[in-house]
């Protein structure tokens, strides 16, 4: 393998693309801001001085895509069909995940593109939060995937299974913008899971519907979980702590509609 | 007083600030906690310390209040920090004034045990080879559960 941008004697060079054959390209990339949580909740809300961050991230995300050849210099100005940038509130994590995925009928690869994207809207979401957060910190940024082209296709799911899918059993939705988002439909227990046990489960926060305990009780709530998905067995973990409505708690502990259970593995502060 | 915050502190402005215009006190017992440069593995770069928000206040409430009931104290301050941090970096502050020195350091030994055993943090430490959570020491625990030995005997008296 060599690096297409030099040429035999290692100097720098645009690529011809004159005589690939054209064919559908697209790439997916993702990257993420880490934030106070009191940020986050503000950029929720729509409380920050400068106003709708996500609306203005979003723009600045596909402005951004459309002039990468502007700023990465051996890049080819594409003429993109498609740019999409997504955000996603992950409150357990305190971040905003950025995702953005570029198309195009052509002759290059779209990654240059998405990648750029992404991180220039997060550059927006520090710009436009820094007056209240200046710990912020962009990270992560990578490629998910890319197709078309004469490379092949690429999954970073394939070369990195180590990241746990995020779990989204039929009702048991993860919560996304809002935590309440789910519990006000449908009485709900709302399950936050912490740490390490956050991490290894693929997922902060929760709701469980509360017809769907076996019993009223935290027992149920975690026979639930595990009927839902496997790697709920983890919370028969003896070391897992519980914490209902933020009192320490037991299997014992009764659960009533609305109720805030945290599951979270031995503490170690100081 | 409690704070969880990002941001650091100073302990010596804190422990002004908390003897400031008072006459009553006699001792005042201060511990801080720092980041080491090794732990589990040997070349800690940094830590980010997690927490439970509105459970930690609440879990640091209720051992400020246990070391209340068993020694008079006149004034208890708390700051624990979250976030990214770096070694040799302020974690934890507990201030204990009293009338008695004695009161003081027992408070302070007792709410620094009580605070790793009860209050929802979690350390993960960044290292060359890579992240990991740092793990629960029994000798934590064991320290904690020194303090239910000697309330049972202080009763039986």
């Amino acid at each position: 393998m060599s690096l297409t941008h030099l040429d035999a004697r290692g100097a720098a060079h645009m690529v011809d693309v004159a005589d690939k054959p054209e064919s559908r390209r697209e790439a997916s990339a993702s990257g993420c801001i880490r934030m106070r949580p009191e940020t986050l909740a503000l950029l929720g809300e729509g409380g920050l001085p400068k106003g709708d961050v996500l609306a203005t991230a979003r723009i600045a995300g596909i402005q951004a895509a459309k002039r990468t050849h502007e700023l990465i210099p051996l890049c080819h100005a594409l003429p993109l069909s498609k740019v999409s940038v997504d955000f996603q509130l992950d409150s357990a994590a305190a971040c905003v995940r950025v995702y953005a995925t570029c198309r195009l009928n052509g002759r290059t690869g779209v990654e240059m593109e998405a990648l750029t994207a992404v991180s220039v809207a997060c550059l927006t979401l520090y710009d436009m939060c820094k007056a209240v957060d200046k710990d912020m910190q962009i990270g992560d940024i990578h490629l998910d995937t890319k197709s078309g082209g004469v490379s092949g296709d690429y999954s970073r799911a394939d070369t990195h299974p180590s990241q746990p899918a995020p779990l989204v059993a039929p009702s048991a939705e993860v919560g996304r913008m809002s935590l309440s988002l789910a519990s006000d439909e449908v009485p709900s227990v709302r399950v936050k899971c912490l740490a390490e046990l956050r991490e290894r489960l693929g997922t902060g926060e929760l709701a469980v519907p509360f017809d769907e305990l076996a019993s009223a009780d935290v027992a149920g709530l975690k026979a639930a979980l595990k009927a839902q998905d496997k790697r709920f067995e983890q919370l028969d973990d003896r070391r897992l702590l519980c914490a209902v409505n933020q009192s320490m708690a037991s299997d014992a502990t009764p659960l009533t509609h609305d109720d805030e259970v945290a599951f979270f593995p031995p503490v170690t502060g100081g | 007083m409690i704070h969880v915050q990002h941001e650091a502190f100073d302990a010596g402005a804190e422990q002004r600030a908390l003897l400031k215009g008072r006459r009553d006190i006699g001792a005042v017992v201060s511990f801080t906690g720092l980041v080491r440069d090794f732990n589990e593995r040997p070349d800690v770069q940094g830590l980010t310390l997690e927490h439970y928000p509105g459970m930690t206040e609440k879990a640091l409430a209720d051992i400020v209040a246990d070391a209340e009931s068993r020694w008079p104290l006149q004034a208890v301050r708390i700051i624990h920090r979250v976030g990214r941090l770096a070694p040799g970096d302020p974690i934890v502050l507990v201030i204990v004034a009293s009338a008695h020195r004695r009161d003081a350091f027992l408070a302070c030994d007792f709410l620094m045990d009580y605070l790793k055993t009860r209050a929802p943090f979690w350390k993960k430490e960044q290292t060359a080879s890579g992240d990991y959570w740092v793990a629960e020491r029994d000798s934590d625990q064991q320290d904690a559960s020194r303090w239910d030995t000697s309330l049972r005997e202080t009763s039986h008296d």
